[in-house]
């Protein structure tokens, strides 16, 4: 039976576990994700989700046992957050290697040093090279739903790859916001049980992938993976709107951008924030639109090149530290790498906020809207990378 | 001719003989004895040391990762066959001294209080031999390494009973020269449900630096001195598998090159800990040895 | 498979033979079977020539012979 209610984003993660009738969990608690596996494994106690928990003794436990149990036939799910994820790096490395769909949710959440619980994205973005589907979540309906849709992607025969549907810690995490769970008999019409064509361990039916001689033909079929995976995300989403009634616009909502020079482009849960800004400001006439990256590998370049074409000015919102790098956030240099083939490329502009768990304020945001319009009228960038917690901005709004 | 003969062989055996294992090595060896007692509905999931260059040999299914990663993809199959239904496959978890006693220890120990269902034996040769002879935390007091080129200066870690200690259902030590209570001790750990550990202390010729033929003899002689002495613990009850009567050490170590330059006052510590174990164990016999 | 190079190989005595089977069980690679007849026979494909066989054999009717002499 459907039902909503409010919900925060980690029961919702739980829920989404559940109905996707995940059969092996091995995962170990860590703040801001502890909620999601409690709730599981309440779920479990009480007989409303059937799977294994296993209460593994440390991240790098984990995924090496949700890669076992992957290989071995099983549909696998797990979270982390943080220094978990940053304990399992050498693990997470398999998975999209070996072409094992295992989906896990990343809460995100500072990297220590000088941080705290809270979120930036530097530990999912981390995984940006190893082969990973990087899907950022909203809300709870959007971390549920991108669950389901986790599966389906990363379980398709062309794709076989691992998803990362990435929520903030305490901000989706634990904020309540009312959340649909849909009926399980829809979602099992809609999700078949998982079947890898390329494993099993099974004595009766040994199945391995065969052992290449060319490793760099291998790593490029898993980039080619990644390249079908933008038609198959997308389709996915459609499909998902049509059986679900809800879509999240495969990578990137365009929101109020209808008569916007500039867009500000965020990542996650401060878009919630951002689209409070944008209906503000444009109240007060100005031309300020938001985009919501949702997908971040791959990496949308085309569909960034069809819009930017639209703006004046697209100013990259990078809730992340990359130090020393070549220009700023993370997500802005791999923005500046899609868009450079543009013949007539708009402003960029960058700027770095909520590092190390700070929140993101209205005000902020006004901040970095303002910022961006004014490029818009001097026709150039004067700070190319700005870090807005450094300013005193008076009163936060 | 034998060759068709040969072929059948390996298929009973699950094993096909030409491993990239050095010539005499004890893995290959341990492996053949082993799989003979596991039987094929065996899955192995193991990791890198020597005597898993065995593992493309191995007619059964395999999964590995890394050393790092002892006991925790096991955990995984275990629990997805346990998803299935599927519990007729008995999954082994095998892991080489280094993973054992250095870098997946807490593995060991976590898998170990979790009572997963599965057989993890550890193939202990002593050192890191597959990267080139570099100390473990289960090399020998004395032995020689590349990393210990004066010789090891703390004692082997006792892993057997550290794993006993933990309260599982079965431990047991075997060694290659001893095939059939090697095998019965297998095949007696299939049988039981929970986590089950076998340590073999498997010979090196490359690594402790002897003439291959010897392989068997060196292993027989870790036995026969005590140096590797057979036991079990069951239920947390121990049980001698042989008391042989005691040799002294220096026939062990002076059989083999990596304790060449133990001095007179290192041996006799070794003749030392070697008597105190095994009086320890002799008192402990037929006791329960955990809390 | 590995491509073995062999120094030394086993060659064996069927009249000093008494069939007990430890060439068999020791050998590492599984390279040495007793026939119908309970004398060793080898895979020279595979086999190594390490001499555990040769080694373990209680009444030596096993010799470790120069590689191609055998």
């Amino acid at each position: 039976m459907s039902f909503t209610r409010m919900m925060e984003g980690n029961e919702a993660a739980a829920w989404g576990a559940k109905l996707a009738r995940a059969e092996v969990v091995p995962a170990y608690p860590i703040t801001p994700q502890t909620e999601l596996i409690s709730h599981i494994a309440t779920l479990i106690e009480n007989g409303t989700m059937k799977a294994e928990y296993i209460k593994v003794e440390g991240e790098h436990t984990a995924m090496a046992a949700a890669v076992g149990a992957s290989a071995a036939g099983a549909r696998v799910f797990t979270a982390s957050s943080s220094q978990g994820v940053c304990y399992m790096e050498e693990a997470l490395w398999m998975p999209p290697g070996l072409r094992l769909p295992i989906v896990m949710c990343f809460v995100n959440r500072a990297i220590a040093p000088i941080g705290g619980l809270r979120p930036d994205h530097n530990d999912s973005l981390l995984q940006r090279d190893n082969g990973w589907i990087q899907l950022y979540c909203e809300n709870s309906q959007e971390v549920l739903d991108t669950i389901l849709m986790a599966y389906k992607i990363g379980e398709n025969r062309n794709i076989y790859l691992p998803v990362a549907p990435c929520y903030d810690g305490y901000f989706v995490s634990a904020t309540a916001t009312p959340t649909t769970v849909p009926d399980q008999e829809k979602v099992d019409k809609w999700l078949p049980p998982y079947k890898h064509e390329m494993y099993s361990l099974h004595p009766d039916d040994f199945r391995r992938p065969p052992r290449g001689e060319n490793i760099a033909k291998a790593r490029y079929e898993v980039q080619q993976a990644h390249e079908r995976a933008k038609k198959v995300i997308e389709d996915v989403d459609k499909d998902f709107k049509k059986v679900f009634g809800r879509g999240y616009d495969g990578f990137i909502e365009e929101y109020r951008c209808e008569d916007a020079d500039a867009v500000l482009i965020t990542m996650g849960s401060m878009t919630g924030t951002a689209r409070d800004v944008i209906d503000m400001m444009q109240g007060d006439g100005k031309g300020i639109g938001l985009v919501k990256l949702r997908g971040f590998r791959p990496f949308p370049s085309e569909e960034f090149r069809k819009i930017a074409k639209k703006y004046q000015a697209v100013a990259v919102v990078d809730r992340n530290t990359s130090y020393g790098s070549a220009g700023g956030g993370i997500v802005s240099m791999e923005l500046a790498r899609a868009l450079y083939p543009m013949d007539d490329r708009p402003l960029l502009l960058n700027f770095h906020v909520g590092l190390g768990g700070s929140d993101v304020t209205l005000r902020q945001i006004e901040y970095m809207a303002d910022k961006t319009l004014q490029s818009v009228k001097k026709g150039k960038v004067t700070e190319t990378v700005d870090w807005v917690e450094l300013h005193d901005l008076g009163e936060v709004m | 001719m034998n060759e068709k003969l040969f072929d059948r062989r390996y298929e009973e055996n699950l094993l096909q003989g030409g491993t990239t294992c050095c010539p005499g090595c004890g893995g290959p060896l341990f492996w053949k004895m082993a799989l003979q007692a596991l039987g094929p509905r065996t899955v192995i999931y193991g990791d890198g040391p020597c005597a898993m260059c065995a593992i493309r040999n191995i007619k059964i299914p395999t999964f590995n990762l890394h050393f790092s990663f002892v006991a925790d993809g096991a955990t995984g199959i275990v629990n997805a066959f346990k998803a299935k239904g599927w519990d007729d496959i008995t999954v082994v978890s095998s892991a080489g001294d280094g993973a054992t006693g250095d870098i997946s220890f807490g593995k060991l120990s976590a898998a170990a209080e979790r009572n997963e269902n599965m057989i993890q034996i550890c193939v202990d040769n002593e050192a890191y031999m597959n990267t080139g002879i570099q100390k473990s935390g289960l090399t020998p007091y004395g032995a020689w390494t590349t990393t210990t080129p004066g010789g090891k200066e703390s004692n082997k870690k006792d892993v057997p009973l550290i794993m006993a200690a933990h309260g599982i259902p079965y431990m047991a030590t075997v060694s290659v020269a001893y095939p059939r209570d090697l095998q019965a001790k297998l095949g007696k750990a299939k049988e039981i449900k929970g986590f089950k550990y076998i340590h073999a202390v498997i010979p090196c010729p490359t690594g402790w630096r002897f003439d291959p033929a010897k392989a068997v003899e060196v292993s027989r002689l870790g036995v026969d001195t005590w140096v590797w002495p057979l036991y079990e613990v069951e239920e947390g009850i121990l049980r001698m598998s042989r008391k042989p009567e005691q040799k002294p050490v220096t026939e062990y170590l002076k059989a083999q090159g990596r304790f060449r330059r133990l001095s007179d006052e290192q041996v006799e510590h070794v003749q030392t800990t070697v008597d105190e174990r095994r009086t320890n164990l002799l008192v402990m016999e037929g006791k329960r040895i955990t809390l | 498979m590995a491509q073995i190079v062999r120094a030394f190989a086993p060659k064996a005595d069927h009249e000093k033979c008494i069939g007990c089977g430890q060439c068999e069980t020791y050998c590492p690679e599984g390279t040495v079977m007793l026939n119908e007849d309970k004398k060793p026979v080898f895979d020279y494909r595979f086999c190594k020539g390490c001499g555990v066989c040769a080694n373990e054999c209680p009444v030596d009717a096993i010799e470790m012979v120069k590689e191609g002499t055998q």
